[in-house]
């Protein structure tokens, strides 16, 4: 229950964060950190325009997107205390149940019958399918090294002593990090602010979602990248107790939300073409972790 | 037993009677007869498995005469859950079959043959389950492949399907071939053909070759790599209410032989569960890829069969290293998950047969980048195929991702074993895995966007309208047993449970607390499917009151400020998987045929741009060896003339060779 007020109260802030990071990256004044809350709220009260192509498919594809998200939610633990729900290979189950709200978002891009949206569909599907296997290895090892399954059990076995274990959370970070991204559609796989159709993959399929739908989906975004930032930083405080954790929790939200800014802000997306083999890498830095397990625990004869 | 032995025989007279009596029935009723044949069938059939199911063991045995001897029969429960599902999509099939040749002017030799045809296959397929003696196993076994190669060239006017269907017995054949030498290997060594003698046999002699005939003999059938270059030309040749059981069933018969010879397994678990596990990975990853660049929709189902075919074998290797490790918990979860995506895999794989079935009975085409915009046409049919693409994604709340959780968990609890080769082979299946899910969304979300979704791309030449009732009845039925699958899937667990638990008694001691803690999950994860349909119904409530009242504007769809779009310039299926198929150009192979623009081309034509994939083992090696082999048949041409006198020469030549080698006391 905890970890679900805590994830909102940070999807709140976060996408703000970035922004207002960015803006004082390069200067400008910039929006105030709830601008993209306030932005969802007018969205939510305004009208929508539907494409005549479209079917039912559309229009309840972004709530099915945003459910999915939801239901994710609740399997994500917070340090000592469990998710509302948690079972052997619940993260299996986080997995499948975001697909759906992948499958969804992708056939309602190509239910507009766009020239556009279908390229950023057929790009959302590989890109998420190269992500899929980095983490599952990642989670395979840290099952490998706690000798659980589940989410929750995992992370309070996660202790953090030795120094390859530093390393191997330290590179364990940096996949959840790079899966956020890739999942949220931000640098350096997708530009959100990019202005031109043919290279965009998030932005583009949702063009001719308008009101209630859009607020959704934006919304839906602001909850994913919380929830990544989430389950990083139950990498670090397992076994804290909670007036530990809950400061720790917004100061890594916050630290995340900055960087990404930061990244933003300095860096160049990724040629299309190259993303790909850029997404595989990830899975071998994951291999790397499960390398480093077994090292830890000895089973290299 | 006596209620069997009624049983059998009153199944055998019923459908005797049934066969001669269809010649009789008016053309309109064949289809309706034959179904109620089917049905009729199905019942007893089921009523004989149905105890073996609990546990309870059925056994009779009946006289064939001298050479064949004592045929034994028995139900056990791994027959019993193999019969009930070749009896459950028999039945579903027949339904879908009575609408799907309805409008078909054939003629009533042709359509009775059909029906014959049908009824005898379903009944082979019933008694491959049963039978336990190799001779008689294999008579069933050349029944049912005969019969569905018959049933397959339905449409025997079209050159291309009686290639795919040449192509499906040459393979047949050589399945059979194979098999006939692992029952006779078995024969020569122990001097029996009953399946008992199998088990003797791994007794005392090396388990890795048998094994691996049998592997093979199946695998033809199953459709493991490489040997599964008959299922991408048969499934779309065949009328789709066929292609639904072959998919559905007959390539689960094919897993049915292998797990039936792994049950008698006696050494060598480890090593047998890796080389099985390791190519139902790669037949896995390979189905998927090929199934993700096809256009050709039912071609596309059809790789789609061989990436679960490695979905089940992965189970059956996860569960065979468990019997090696003596570890319960991997026995159970890997041939638990197998048996139930064995059900899963015959339930939607035959619904998205069917209603793909549907959309070429309106359509003619299976070009789905000639197709579009269905949904408004065929919403029923549409909202069966999401159904079923979902489902077979493994995706929740779907009963796809119950066989595939037990197996990921299978796969995550192998992996805390002390032996490094196996931690590597059960990360790499996980992630292989993993990514086989990705693909299959990559490849449903294309097919299901490309065919129902957006614009029509091309004008068809009749109107497509939505299928009639008796079309979409099977299809409601297959789609209350998957929900039945997904929310209640104990009941299914149970039984296989029980199926598991009379096989390799001695291998392991059961620790039930770990047992009773899985099942505790599964049921866990139903409850959150549950849930996760309760939120999205949550969501979708208060989505219609808030945006009851608002405006609503329908305009164009939004073309980035270009004025003059057309439904050509839809994203296409092709395009949708282009960059996939660019990154895995090794293995996807791709012929392209067009020309390139000239220079002093000013004014250029209309032209033609063609590009068509080829499966990699086709293309680079069967197409080889069978080019070669005929090239070299060539130069014996001559000994086939067509004249009468040299074949009574080429006899004489015998008849004195084998004279003059035993009078000699050559042999």
């Amino acid at each position: 229950m905890l970890s679900i007020l805590l994830i909102i109260i940070a999807g709140f802030f976060f996408t703000g964060v970035i922004i207002r990071t960015k803006s004082i990256a390069s200067g400008r004044k910039g929006p105030g950190i709830f601008q993209p809350i306030k932005d969802v709220v007018r969205l939510f009260k305004k009208g929508a325009v539907y494409s005549e192509t479209t079917s039912i498919i559309f229009q309840i594809a972004p709530t099915i997107y945003f459910a999915s998200v939801v239901m994710a939610m609740l399997v994500v633990p917070f340090g000592n205390s469990k998710g509302i729900i948690s079972f052997n290979g619940d993260f299996i189950f986080f997995a499948y149940v975001l697909a759906l709200g992948k499958f969804f978002s992708i056939i309602s891009a190509m239910d507009t019958g766009s020239s556009f949206e279908g390229m950023g569909a057929s790009r959302e599907a590989l890109y998420s399918m190269f992500a899929e296997p980095a983490f599952f290895v990642l989670m395979g090892s840290l099952a490998l090294l706690t000798g659980h399954t589940s989410f929750q059990e995992i992370f309070q076995d996660l202790h953090l002593g030795s120094y390859i274990s530093y390393a191997l959370t330290t590179l364990a970070t940096f996949v959840l990090v790079m899966i956020a991204m890739i999942e949220n559609s931000r640098m350096p796989i997708d530009d959100p602010k990019t202005h031109l159709e043919l290279t965009m993959i998030h932005e583009v399929m949702i063009l001719d979602n308008s009101g209630f739908d859009l607020g959704l989906i934006l919304t839906t975004g602001y909850l994913k990248f919380a929830i990544y930032g989430a389950l990083i930083v139950n990498l670090f405080i397992g076994s804290f107790d909670i007036q530990y954790a809950i400061p720790l929790f917004f100061t890594i939200q916050f630290l995340m939300a900055v960087s990404i800014g930061l990244i933003e802000s300095f860096m160049a997306r990724f040629r299309m073409n190259h993303n790909a083999q850029f997404i595989v890498v990830l899975t071998s830095v994951s291999l790397l972790i499960f390398f480093g397990v077994l090292l830890m625990l000895g089973k290299f004869i | 037993m006596f209620e069997l032995e009624f049983l059998l025989r009153s199944s055998w007279i019923l459908t005797l009677v049934f066969i001669l009596t269809v010649f009789i029935v008016p053309i309109k009723f064949k289809a309706f007869f034959t179904s109620s044949a089917i049905i009729l069938n199905a019942i007893i059939t089921s009523w004989m498995a149905f105890p073996a199911l609990s546990g309870s063991l059925v056994y009779y045995s009946f006289y064939a005469g001298s050479f064949l001897g004592t045929i034994p029969i028995s139900i056990d429960g791994l027959s019993s859950w193999f019969i009930l599902i070749v009896n459950f999509t028999s039945v579903t099939g027949v339904l879908y079959g009575i609408g799907y040749l309805k409008k078909q002017t054939e003629s009533a030799s042709k359509l009775t043959l059909h029906w014959i045809l049908y009824m005898l296959f379903h009944l082979s397929m019933v008694w491959v389950c049963m039978l336990q003696n190799g001779l008689v196993f294999l008579i069933a076994w050349e029944i049912m492949s005969l019969t569905s190669l018959l049933l397959i060239i339905f449409d025997n006017n079209n050159q291309k399907t009686l290639k795919a269907g040449i192509n499906y017995l040459v393979q047949m054949h050589i399945s059979v071939v194979l098999l006939t030498v692992g029952f006779i290997m078995v024969y020569y060594k122990i001097g029996s053909f009953n399946f008992d003698a199998i088990g003797t046999y791994f007794i005392s002699n090396n388990n890795i070759l048998l094994f691996l005939l049998f592997f093979i003999g199946f695998g033809l059938k199953a459709g493991f790599i490489p040997l599964h270059t008959w299922l991408p030309h048969a499934h779309p040749a065949a009328p789709s209410h066929i292609s639904g059981v072959m998919s559905g069933v007959i390539v689960k018969l094919g897993i049915y032989g292998i797990f039936r010879v792994i049950t008698f397994l006696k050494f060598d678990y480890l090593l047998i569960g890796e080389i099985i596990l390791i190519i139902s990975v790669l037949t896995g990853l390979y189905g998927i890829l090929n199934a993700a660049v096809n256009r050709d929709f039912k071609k596309m189902l059809a790789y789609c069969t061989i990436e679960n075919i490695g979905i089940i074998g992965i189970g059956m290797g996860v569960g065979l290293i468990g019997v090696g490790n003596g570890n319960a918990l991997l026995y159970y979860l890997g041939f638990g998950g197998a048996l139930l995506h064995v059900l899963n895999h015959s339930l939607f794989k035959s619904l998205l047969f069917y209603s793909a079935g549907s959309v070429y009975h309106q359509t003619h085409t299976r070009n789905m980048d000639k197709l579009g915009g269905l949904i408004k046409d065929m919403p029923k049919t549409a909202v069966i195929f999401l159904v079923g693409a979902i489902a077979i994604g493994g995706i929740p709340p779907f009963n796809g991702f119950i066989s595939e959780f037990i197996i990921y968990s299978g796969l995550t609890e192998g992996i805390q074993t002390n032996s490094i080769s196996q931690i590597l082979v059960f990360v790499l299946s996980f992630a292989a895995l993993s990514i086989i899910g990705g693909i299959s969304i990559l490849t449903f979300t294309k097919a299901f966007g490309t065919i129902f979704l957006g614009n029509k791309r091309e004008t068809l030449n009749k109107k497509p309208e939505e299928v009639s009732f008796i079309m979409l009845l099977p299809q409601y039925l297959i789609i209350l047993v998957m929900i039945s699958v997904a929310f209640v899937p104990s009941l299914y667990l149970n039984s296989a449970g029980v199926i598991l638990n009379s096989f390799f008694k001695n291998s392991f001691v059961l620790n039930s607390s770990i047992l009773y803690s899985y099942s505790n999950t599964l049921l866990n994860i139903s409850l959150c499917s549950g849930l996760f349909v309760g939120i999205i119904s949550f969501f979708l409530i208060i989505r219609y009151f808030v945006t009851k009242n608002r405006t609503e504007i329908i305009a164009p769809t939004w073309g980035c400020a270009y004025v003059a779009p057309n439904n050509k310039m839809q994203y296409t299926g092709k395009s949708f998987t282009k960059t996939i198929s660019k990154i895995f150009n090794f293995f996807i192979i791709e012929k392209k045929n067009y020309r390139e623009l000239d220079e002093s081309e000013i004014f250029p034509l209309k032209r033609k741009y063609e590009s068509n994939y080829f499966d990699f083992f086709e293309f680079r090696f069967f197409d080889n060896i069978s080019h070669r082999l005929v090239y070299t048949a060539n130069y014996f041409k001559f000994i086939q003339n067509g004249r009468v006198q040299s074949y009574v020469i080429y006899g004489i030549i015998f008849i004195l060779v084998i004279f003059l080698i035993t009078a000699l006391n050559i042999i």
